[in-house]
């Protein structure tokens, strides 16, 4: 019955960009929401023409997209990330892949609830015709037990919430935050797990142990490699200070600045207009001025 | 050997030398030098207790030989050992000779008794300064020092009149003497603060008195004045009763303050310009220029003194700029009547606000700016019709308005632009809510690219001409490359074109015609960004397919990105979000409507026109009437087209316009000469696609300096007072847009790179007026999206009347590269040697439209730059010049000139308008993708603390 996804998203209270820093266990050198970045261009890539293997495009036949151009995107794939950092979501981290702007991968901290504590590793898939295509593809990377999880796959039913993904209204913060929300509000209608709709709806008892279980097993695999081989996927360490406890430090600390800010020696900032006021120079800054 | 020719030699402010003053005996042990020192003492006594004060001048030399040995050893004796567990050193054995015997008031008493001639006071003068200058202890803060100095000061100089010119020197180094040991032992600032009342001097502070006279002067004298002043400055922040003494009882602030109105009134009330493509003062320029150097050190002290002072005298000092110097003179003098005078004070204008880096004088310019009202109207809106004026002041206002941007203040802002965009009347009622929206999908981007017209794809040129220079060129403003003083400048624009044409053929298509594969392509591991290598930013490369015109398009989206994040940076403080839900459209107050009538136009001279929007509720005829393109008189000459330089260019137009100046009968006036022979296609094209009028204002031509008294309706007639209105700075830069292809190329490139400042703005009110091009405003708002789509036309229909319009956009290319490139290569220094395929320092090198301004500064550069493109250009078989000139056989000379400048100007606003677009393609991308900065933490500095990290 919903066609379009719309939560109200809690706002987190901290103050500065959302960095993982609130979870030791994370790695902390991978997750550097609070910066974005564009690809440096790699050293090697001005202008040498197109090597030989030009490999034909693998997208050009559906071709789709083809109105947008390559940069267009590029650049929706890192505005809708941009809007992602922008909603602070709550326990959710996002990193897309080296290999490819179409597939982020994830990490989904559960905090209370019936799934509390869990820690679950995901991949987001953006259909190549974004975004004009279907919604995005959210698989956990160990099928956690939950009724609208596919117990095989890991895939979650994101369907249900975006029938039609519709450009403009729907964002992948979306899906993100849908992601997070099906462990606290727990939805048994066609259920991918229908074990576990059914578990939830007779025997809730037996439905919580089950979770308990499944959020141990995930647990117990947070150290593993990444299932997918990328240098921007997300791995867990066990905590050594020896390696997290200065880039926790440099998390804390860290202050984005324009790239170029050591060079401004401009002066700037300058505001004198008064909170609530359209009138220059309406605020007394203090200067026993005039 | 006397110590006066001992102590001759040496330039004021030199060092070196005196401590091997061969005569002393400064190595010898304490004791010895005790003796020897009360040697001396006993003869001078001597003499001195002689009851009748002698005047032969064998005593003088006698006391003159002997206080001269004394005091060196008084100067070069080391303090005592420490006491045990530190604390203040003891006075060496002469020093506490010297302070109980009061040595040196009996000295300087016996002089005054005796009546002291100028040479006995330049020489007890110039002693004094080499005993506090060398001394190895502190001696001011014993009274036995401090009070024959203040007496001998007082003896010599009177605060009210002054010293003797050839005391001068002697004694404003003293000065600066006292003040530096001052510095070093604030409580001398105290002692010399109390002491002072008991001397002659009737000042407190007599030592500051005594240098204030000195503040304006020129040379080195100057200097250490105020070196020194600005010691005491500094040593007087924290002491309220100097701070207090120095705002109520010195004249310190006035002097400095309407100092500067004095050297302002010296400064040449016309500038000597040199290149047609001059547009600001650059530190080239006023270096050599001395009156100005005299204005600007002493602005600079004033900056400085802003810097350190107490806030009582920062504040008494700031009152004193903006009664004694902006309004009363800065004001008239932006008012002045004649065009140079204009031009000048605009630049000199444009110039101090470069140059201050202090906040709270920036914000008493700036207030002055935007508040202060000159007959009526504001410093802004006086500033803001000039950019509709002629090129020259057309530019030099432009500049200025390039550097307020470039301070990101919200003030400045608010009163330009977003005062009108507040009520969000602009926008249709349903629109409101996508005020906030970013270009996500590059549907805007795609818009602006769209514009570039057909004519100017097909540029991707066979491969023969295809020689390095072709490999980019740009776009940008000067003044990016700082000079070597650390004195903080502003930079103004930021952004800058970069295009590099890629190697493939162009296919002439839309957008990128081949969705790139998503194979991975091996490149250096680099840190953290987010997206994969295989991305188009990084395919766009190695990409053949690519278009010609998207080719360097990643160089424009680097540019935007560090222009937005240095925007948002500058703007993380401002007291709201303008994002059309705060401040409330609702709540806000209506901005000032467009002007029914300006009184200032009076102040015009001919040559000016203005140019108001919102016109499209002028019937055509009514414009007609108000234009006065048609008859104008066609000037005579002939144009023998023989190879191009910037001084032909500028020569050309120079002349042009004086020929018609001459000629010039009661009838009005075109600004641009070219306009003159605008055909009556491009007049109905221009009321088909304008709905901004131009309105000239012209009058009869009485020569330099006429003052025209015309008045006209500033907004058509029958438009109602309630429709929405963009403010006059917008109007008067769309109006300039649409008229691209008039400007000359300075004109667009400065006009261009003013736009594009303006869209590096993140806040959502500015961003989505200029950017957002899915937006419906209301029927009397053009967006700009409209106005580059006239000038789109205008271009096309300009390049459909010309066959040989590809050439000559391609030669017009050429030319620009080439003139970059000379620059380039020449500042080894700002710029690592050039490499073409290197972008990480193209992105570093100064802007291409700085270095095609920047020649102004070096004409023999200019030429050289000009002679390589001519090389370069002459490669071809055919100089621009010519392919430019190429006029029809049958016309006049002077017609043919003219339709070469009208052609000229068509060609590189061709050139100049394609990469507009992919600059503003590039910053609506952008601003989807970036962060906004968090409010800074730290609250505002409290006032006593200094703003050195803005210095």
């Amino acid at each position: 019955g919903h066609s379009t996804w719309s939560l109200p998203w809690a706002q987190r209270s901290d103050n500065e960009e959302q960095g993982g820093h609130g979870e030791q266990r994370s790695s902390p050198a991978r997750l550097s929401f609070g910066k974005k970045q564009l690809p440096p261009i790699p050293k090697n890539a001005a202008p040498i023409t197109k090597p030989a293997s030009t490999g034909t495009p693998t997208q050009s036949a559906n071709g789709t997209h083809a109105s947008y151009g390559p940069f267009y995107l590029e650049y929706s794939l890192l505005a809708e990330f941009t809007l992602v950092i922008k909603q602070k979501l709550p326990g959710i981290y996002v990193q897309p892949s080296y290999k490819s702007a179409l597939m982020w991968f994830g990490v989904i901290f559960i905090r209370h609830g019936l799934y509390q504590d869990g820690v679950f590793k995901f991949t987001v898939y953006i259909p190549d015709n974004y975004p004009d295509g279907e919604c995005p593809k959210l698989v956990f990377d160990i099928p956690v037990f939950h009724p609208l999880v596919d117990p095989v796959s890991g895939e979650l039913d994101v369907r249900r919430a975006f029938t039609k993904w519709r450009r403009n209204h729907n964002h992948i913060w979306q899906v993100l935050m849908y992601a997070r929300t099906i462990f606290y509000k727990i939805n048994t209608t066609e259920p991918l797990n229908p074990e576990a709709a059914v578990l939830y709806e007779k025997d809730v008892h037996l439905f919580k142990s089950k979770v308990v279980d499944s959020v141990k097993l995930c647990n117990s695999h947070l150290f593993d490699q990444p299932k997918i081989d990328d240098p921007y996927a997300i791995s867990f360490s066990p905590w050594n200070p020896a390696v997290h406890e200065e880039a926790k430090e440099r998390m804390f600390t860290y202050k984005r600045r324009p790239e170029d800010h050591h060079k401004g020696t401009q002066v700037s900032g300058l505001s004198w207009v008064k909170p609530g006021s359209t009138q220059p120079f309406s605020k007394d800054d203090g200067s026993p001025q005039s | 050997m006397s110590w006066l020719s001992r102590l001759n030699p040496r330039g004021p402010g030199s060092r070196s030398g005196r401590s091997a003053a061969p005569s002393s005996p400064c190595t010898a042990d304490p004791e010895t030098c005790l003796m020897v020192f009360e040697n001396h003492w006993r003869q001078v006594s001597w003499v001195l207790e002689k009851h009748e004060p002698s005047s032969s001048s064998d005593d003088l030399t006698a006391v003159r030989n002997h206080t001269d040995q004394m005091l060196c050893l008084l100067a070069e004796e080391r303090p005592a050992e420490s006491p045990e567990g530190g604390g203040v050193p003891p006075m060496g054995p002469i020093l506490e000779l010297v302070v109980t015997e009061n040595i040196l008031e009996c000295l300087v008493q016996w002089h005054l008794r005796r009546g002291l001639d100028p040479d006995s006071q330049g020489a007890l003068l110039k002693l004094f300064e080499m005993l506090i200058g060398q001394s190895q202890q502190p001696l001011l803060q014993h009274t036995a020092v401090l009070h024959p100095l203040l007496r001998l000061l007082g003896a010599c100089a009177d605060p009210e009149l002054g010293c003797p010119s050839a005391l001068e020197n002697s004694l404003v180094l003293l000065l600066n003497q006292i003040c530096v040991s001052m510095a070093r032992q604030p409580v001398v600032l105290e002692m010399l603060f109390r002491a002072a009342p008991a001397q002659q001097g009737s000042t407190n502070l007599l030592i500051f008195s005594l240098l204030v006279p000195f503040i304006h002067r020129d040379g080195a004298i100057g200097q250490q004045a105020r070196d020194a002043l600005l010691l005491v400055m500094a040593a007087s922040a924290s002491h309220e009763a100097v701070a207090r003494y120095i705002a109520e009882n010195s004249y310190f602030c006035p002097v400095l303050a309407t100092g500067l109105s004095a050297l302002y009134s010296s400064l040449p009330r016309k500038i000597e310009v040199r290149g047609d493509d001059w547009h600001a003062l650059r530190r080239e320029d006023w270096m050599c220029v001395s009156s100005l150097v005299l204005f600007m050190n002493s602005l600079e002290f004033c900056n400085a003194v802003v810097q350190v002072a107490h806030p009582l005298v920062r504040s008494q000092l700031l009152d004193y700029l903006h009664n004694g110097f902006l309004v009363p003179v800065m004001g008239p003098a932006l008012h002045k009547s004649s065009v140079d005078e204009m031009i000048a004070s605009t630049a000199y204008l444009d110039l101090f606000l470069r140059s201050v880096s202090e906040t709270s004088l920036l914000k008493t310019f700036l207030r002055f700016i935007l508040l202060h009202r000159h007959d009526n109207d504001t410093i802004l809106d006086t500033l803001l019709t000039r950019i509709s004026s002629n090129s020259r002041l057309c530019m030099v206002s432009l500049s200025l308005f390039r550097t307020l941007l470039s301070l990101n203040c919200e003030d400045v802002m608010l009163q330009l632009v977003l005062r009108y965009l507040l009520p969000c009347t602009h926008v249709m009622l349903s629109q409101r809510r996508a005020i906030r929206d970013t270009d996500l999908y590059g549907k805007s981007a795609d818009k602006f690219l769209s514009l570039i017209p057909e004519c100017c794809r097909l540029n991707a040129a066979p491969s023969t001409e295809r020689d390095e220079d072709s490999a980019f060129w740009g776009k940008g403003d000067p003044s990016t490359e700082s000079p070597a003083p650390p004195r903080p400048s502003t930079p103004s624009r930021l952004a800058f074109f970069i295009r590099q044409q890629s190697s493939g053929g162009g296919s002439g298509g839309g957008g990128p015609s081949t969705p790139t594969g998503m194979e991975p392509l091996q490149s250096g591991p680099s840190s953290s960004h987010p997206l994969s290598p295989d991305s188009p930013m990084h395919q766009q490369q190695t990409h053949t397919e690519c278009l010609d015109w998207d080719s360097g398009y990643l160089e424009y989206l680097k540019d935007a990105r560090r222009g937005i994040e240095h925007c948002s940076w500058a703007c993380r403080d401002w007291s709201a979000p303008y994002d059309g839900e705060n401040p409330s459209p609702n709540t806000v107050p209506p901005p000032p409507p467009p002007p029914t009538s300006n009184p200032s136009m009076a102040m015009f001279p001919e040559h000016f026109s203005f140019q108001q929007g919102g016109s499209s509720n002028t019937p055509p005829g009514q414009q007609r009437l108000l234009e006065q393109a048609p008859g104008e008189p066609q000037p005579p000459g002939d144009s023998n087209g023989q190879g191009i330089s910037i001084e032909a260019f500028t020569q050309e137009l120079r002349e042009l316009e004086d020929r018609v100046k001459e000629r010039s009968r009661p009838a009005c006036q075109e600004e641009d000469t070219a306009r003159e022979s605008l055909s009556a296609e491009r007049q109905e094209e221009e009321q088909q696609l304008s709905s901004a009028l131009e309105v000239k204002l012209t009058g009869d031509t009485k020569g330099e300096g006429t003052v025209v008294g015309l008045c006209s309706p500033a907004r058509p007639l029958n438009q109602p007072a309630s429709q929405p209105y963009t403010g006059p700075f917008m109007v008067v830069l769309f109006a300039k847009l649409e008229n691209m292809l008039q400007n000359s190329l300075y004109v667009n490139i400065l006009l261009t790179g003013i736009v594009a400042q303006l869209a590096c703005y993140p806040q959502p009110l500015l961003r989505s007026f200029l950017l957002n091009t899915n937006m419906v405003f209301q029927p009397s708002v053009k967006s700009l999206i409209q106005v580059l789509g006239s000038v789109k036309n205008r271009i096309e229909a300009f390049a459909a009347s010309h066959e040989d319009f590809p050439a000559m956009l391609k030669k017009a290319q050429q030319y620009l590269v080439a003139r970059g490139k000379v620059d380039w290569t020449d500042s080894p220094a700002a710029v690592p040697p050039l490499r073409r395929s290197d972008s990480l320092v193209k992105s570093r090198k100064p802007s291409l439209g700085d270095l095609i301004l920047r020649h102004t500064n070096s004409p023999t550069r200019a030429r050289h730059a000009a002679q390589l493109a001519l090389a370069h250009v002459r490669d071809g078989g055919q100089s621009l010049h010519s392919a430019l000139f190429k006029g029809s056989a049958g016309a006049s000379g002077l017609e043919k000139q003219a339709e070469a400048l009208r052609v000229k100007n068509a060609v590189y606003c061709a050139v100049i308008f394609c990469e507009f677009l992919k600059e503003l393609a590039a910053l609506a991308q952008e601003h989807a993708v970036s962060l906004p900065f968090p409010h800074s933490q730290e609250s505002a500095p409290p006032p006593q603390m200094y703003w050195k990290n803005f210095g």
